[in-house]
């Protein structure tokens, strides 16, 4: 009894940081140490200082292990400790067996408590880091780097704009000293979260407490975010690359995140508009089904990076700011100017007619059931815990359920009406001919499409309307931007 | 609560009980039906959620006919064209009103069909997919329509390097063995596809047969009551008569190379290549690859330690070979930095190879990477769609998951002899074939 009580004062004097804390009976135990600061910390001239920073906690020795030994020690059990850095999320995950969670633990507290800080480290962490926007975005992913460029445009002089993991000559710039003051100015106890879940032991989570308590005190990060006009008028960026089809990202700003009273309508309307990667979506039947413009065309109210090779969301990618986005992939460069009307002319669609009854219907059923597929990983669910806490909203499967089941058809109209909009829109395409577009969406002709096969009729007809949509864009509306000044 | 695979866990060590145990568990049922097809049940504890795999034993292995390339994942695509019974529209609505994820994806030995949902949609979507499977139904219109949609695959794949890289490595490797092609298959004959329609139906009359399939139902299930429901809209599924006839690939009688102009400027690329036996867990070739790869290309290897810390010179390195029915490759990946350096990695990448002839491997590192295999399996098993997805290879090579217990208890009694055995009869000259990709500037 009396060893209950000092346990219990001394946690007492423990510092009040986050814990979320999920014990179970899983023999994998899952990490996710979050701090509450980003790339929107990176300070002037900086961009790429919290993912430079973090790629040195993780692909770095600690102060008693050089990096070879790190991995030395943890190739056996398997383990990995991994970092994400968003805007306002930095977080280190990691996952090991119950009967290595000494040694994995060990490791995953040096390297974030006292990292080790030396140069041929870093020299190998900043090419990777330079060669993962260079190359794995800029050169060898015209889908991501379409996605990227739009949120890049629309935050224009706004703490989200620049790329999180930075542009290219500021991550040459960055020195030791730099990656040092932003560790010790954002990595501290007032912005941590510890997510830990599986079968640790009974004490497991107060030593960790106790460990992270040796962190600064520090102060919150969370920068102000200066509000954002909508554009003027419709802009469209055409970056120039070789490359042998057109890829398309549109979008502009919305009010609406997680924790926002409209956010169920909204994404029940961008369920049945268009659903990740699903052939179910109103967007990926009209064009890719019955068209066969391309793989498949979506559209997203959050933030969802590498959707190209994977089904769900990353969770801790926490925003207090998120775009609608249309995503059309890839499409011959033919039916390039009919695809990017097809897009706005569903938009409009819905627009002005919404959903229907039934397809409300459905659609809420349908989500209230899949946001379970969401928690389908401990890990994931430890991660979707921690967003909600930064939100302010429940857990977020109960959060959801509940509100889908007060959900009404005319919510979710007016939250279309309310939160979308068909013009003064950002447009991205990257594109070999850039000249060529941009000729064609000036000179605004038709643009009819030619089938391999028959269509039904009603396709035909609607085609007629679609090719000839006057878009209306003036030459200071489409600028065209070569390859190598993006994210320079 | 049933937590039989945790307490299991929980009661005895992954690696030092006296006898390992299997890596795979679960407490699994199979059941074969009289036409051939194969169901397997496995029941977690992951609660309401269920995850159906139907994996055919098809894929871009048994295209074999000239101009056909890329049919066994066109036809997957084609496969969500519908039935009369129940169009695409009536298919999207029965896995919608299951909260189903749905997806399918292609590979040299199989095709995979499958759906995570909750668990009341079980007997809705096994009636569903057995519809499609035996009464698949499509437009020519709607055909040639979905070969576009193929085609937009292709070129989303085409922006990165490593997709072509791997085209160039099998195109050089591989003279008569459908290996020869990717799984996307030659941009020509892409090209043609809208125009085959009718060797389409006649892909479907061959492969989508009960003895090329395997159901696969994993997660909050009772097996009784699967077995049961498949009984009742599979069992009475034809069986089919087809087997393609696969070319043997001719042995190779020298280094083979090959080179891709990329029109971007990248870092170069590297691929250096060995054929090796096909996939086996009743010998060693398998297993001794396996942990040949981790240790000379992991990333406590010497290899990595020197090129990816040390000098810095690339920044991705890695190897082995890719389990697949017939004889593939050993192949190892690697970016360089400077393209200076491309042909001295190579060299190196060699003799790293080359160094397992004459060295035994150390023992304690042997044994590092053994747990490492084990460990990162467990690991990997943390929710019933994993599971499934990890056994649906094991059934594309096997057709039973035995095989992944097989091959993990062949892992444990691989010596470092059986080590320097496998290296001395397989890294060789006459079997390697060395491809490199770069850029425009970089030339």
């Amino acid at each position: 009894m009396k060893i209950a009580i000092s346990l219990l004062l001394m946690s007492a004097y423990l510092p009040a940081m986050d814990v979320v804390a999920m014990p179970g009976q899983s023999p994998l135990i899952q990490f996710r140490i979050v701090f509450r600061a980003g790339s929107a910390n990176d300070p002037k001239g900086k961009a790429g200082a919290a993912a430079l920073t973090a790629s040195m906690l993780t692909g770095g020795g600690t102060k008693t292990m050089t990096y070879q030994q790190v991995l030395d020690a943890v190739y056996p059990m398997a383990a990995r400790l991994s970092d994400q850095v968003d805007k306002e999320m930095i977080v280190f995950s990691g996952a090991t067996h119950v009967e290595n969670l000494e040694g994995f633990y060990g490791i995953l507290r040096d390297a974030l408590l006292t990292p080790g800080w030396r140069e041929d480290d870093l020299k190998r962490v900043r090419d990777d880091l330079k060669n993962a926007v260079r190359l794995s975005l800029r050169e060898n992913n015209d889908e991501e780097l379409g996605k990227e460029v739009l949120y890049s445009l629309l935050y224009k002089g706004h703490p989200y704009e620049h790329l999180s993991l930075g542009n290219l000559t500021a991550i040459d710039a960055l020195s030791m000293a730099d990656l040092q003051a932003f560790y010790k100015a954002h990595l501290n106890k007032a912005n941590l979260t510890i997510g830990i879940a599986g079968n640790y032991p009974k004490d497991f989570v107060e030593r960790m407490r106790r460990d992270f308590s040796a962190l600064p005190k520090g102060k919150p990060s969370t920068v102000k975010l200066p509000p954002l006009a909508p554009l003027k008028t419709t802009q469209v960026t055409i970056v120039q690359k070789k490359t042998r089809a057109v890829a398309y990202s549109l979008g502009f700003l919305i009010d609406v995140t997680r924790n926002h009273p409209d956010f169920p309508a909204l994404l029940l309307a961008n369920t049945w508009f268009g659903p990740h990667r699903s052939s179910g979506g109103n967007l990926y039947q009209r064009m890719r089904e019955i068209r066969g413009l391309n793989y498949g065309d979506y559209s997203y109210i959050e933030y969802f990076p590498n959707g190209m090779f994977q089904f769900e969301p990353d969770p801790n990618l926490f925003r207090r700011s998120q775009i609608f986005q249309i995503w059309i992939r890839p499409v011959e460069p033919p039916t390039a100017h009919f695809a990017l009307r097809l897009s706005l002319f569903e938009l409009e669609r819905l627009l002005g007619k919404g959903i229907t009854e039934a397809d409300f219907e459905a659609t809420r059923d349908f989500l209230a059931l899949n946001v379970n597929l969401l928690m389908k990983t401990k890990s994931a669910e430890l991660g979707y815990a921690i967003d909600s806490k930064a939100y302010g909203i429940p857990e977020y499967t109960s959060y959801l359920q509940a509100a889908l089941k007060k959900l009404k058809h005319e919510d979710v109209q007016k939250a279309i009406r309310k939160h979308l909009r068909k013009d003064r829109l950002q447009i991205v395409a990257i594109t070999d001919n850039a000249e060529d577009l941009k000729k064609q969406l000036l000179a605004d002709a038709p643009s009819p499409m030619k089938y391999n096969a028959s269509k039904p009729g009603d396709i035909l007809e609607e085609d007629k309307i679609v090719s000839t949509k006057k878009l209306g864009w003036k030459p200071e509306q489409i600028t065209i931007v070569p390859l190598d000044q993006v994210f320079q | 609560m049933r937590r039989p695979f945790f307490a299991f866990l929980l009661a005895t060590t992954m690696l030092t009980a006296a006898e390992p145990r299997k890596i795979f568990d679960y407490p699994y049922q199979q059941h074969d039906f009289p036409n051939g097809l194969r169901l397997f049940t496995v029941p977690t504890d992951y609660p309401n959620i269920v995850a159906l795999y139907i994996i055919v034993n098809v894929g871009s292995r048994n295209e074999v006919e000239a101009g056909k390339s890329g049919f066994a994942h066109f036809f997957e695509h084609v496969m969500f064209r519908g039935t009369k019974k129940n169009p695409p529209q009536k298919w999207e609505a029965t896995m919608k009103a299951a909260g189903a994820a749905t997806n399918a994806f292609t590979s040299d030995d199989l095709t995979a069909y499958h759906a995570t949902f909750s668990k009341p949609g079980l007997a809705s979507i096994l009636e569903l997919e057995a519809d499609r499977f035996q009464n698949l139904d499509y437009s020519e219109a709607l055909f040639r329509t979905e070969a576009l949609a193929v085609n937009g695959e292709y070129n989303k794949n085409s922006t990165a390097p490593t997709s072509k890289l791997s085209e160039k490595l099998r195109d050089t490797a591989f003279d008569a063995h459908t290996y020869k092609h990717t799984t996307m298959g030659f941009l020509a004959d892409i090209k043609s596809m809208p125009d085959q329609y009718a060797y389409s139906r006649q892909f479907f009359d061959r492969f989508y047969r009960p003895e090329y399939t395997s159901i696969l139902v994993v997660g909050d299930i009772k097996p009784d009551e699967v077995k049961a429901l498949v009984e009742k809209h599979w069992g009475g599924w034809k069986r089919g008569n087809y087997a393609a006839a696969i070319p043997a690939e001719p042995p190779q009688t020298g280094e083979r190379k090959g080179h891709v102009d990329w029109p971007v400027p990248t870092l170069p690329w590297l691929a250096v290549a060995y054929k090796v036996p096909a996939y086996t867990d009743s010998g060693k070739d398998t297993a001794a690859l396996d942990l040949i790869s981790a240790l000379a290309f992991g990333s406590t290897s010497p290899a990595y330690q020197r090129l990816v810390i040390q000098e810095q010179k690339v920044d991705v390195l890695s190897g082995g070979a890719a389990a697949r029915v017939d004889p593939y490759l050993f192949t190892v990946f690697s970016r360089v930095k400077a393209d200076k350096d491309v042909d001295s990695i190579a060299e190196s990448i060699v003799s790293t190879l080359n160094g397992f002839k004459d060295t035994l491997a150390d023992t304690k590192k042997l044994d590092a990477v053994k747990k490492n295999l084990r460990y990162r399996f467990a690991l990997s098993m943390d929710n019933s769609e994993a599971i499934a997805g990890a056994l649906a290879s094991a059934i594309a090579l096997r057709r039973s998951p035995e095989t992944l217990n097989r091959l993990y208890a062949m892992y444990e009694q691989i010596t470092p002899e059986d080590l320097r055995d496998a290296a001395r009869k397989y890294f060789v000259e006459n079997g390697r074939a060395v491809v490199t990709l770069s850029g425009p500037k970089t030339k």
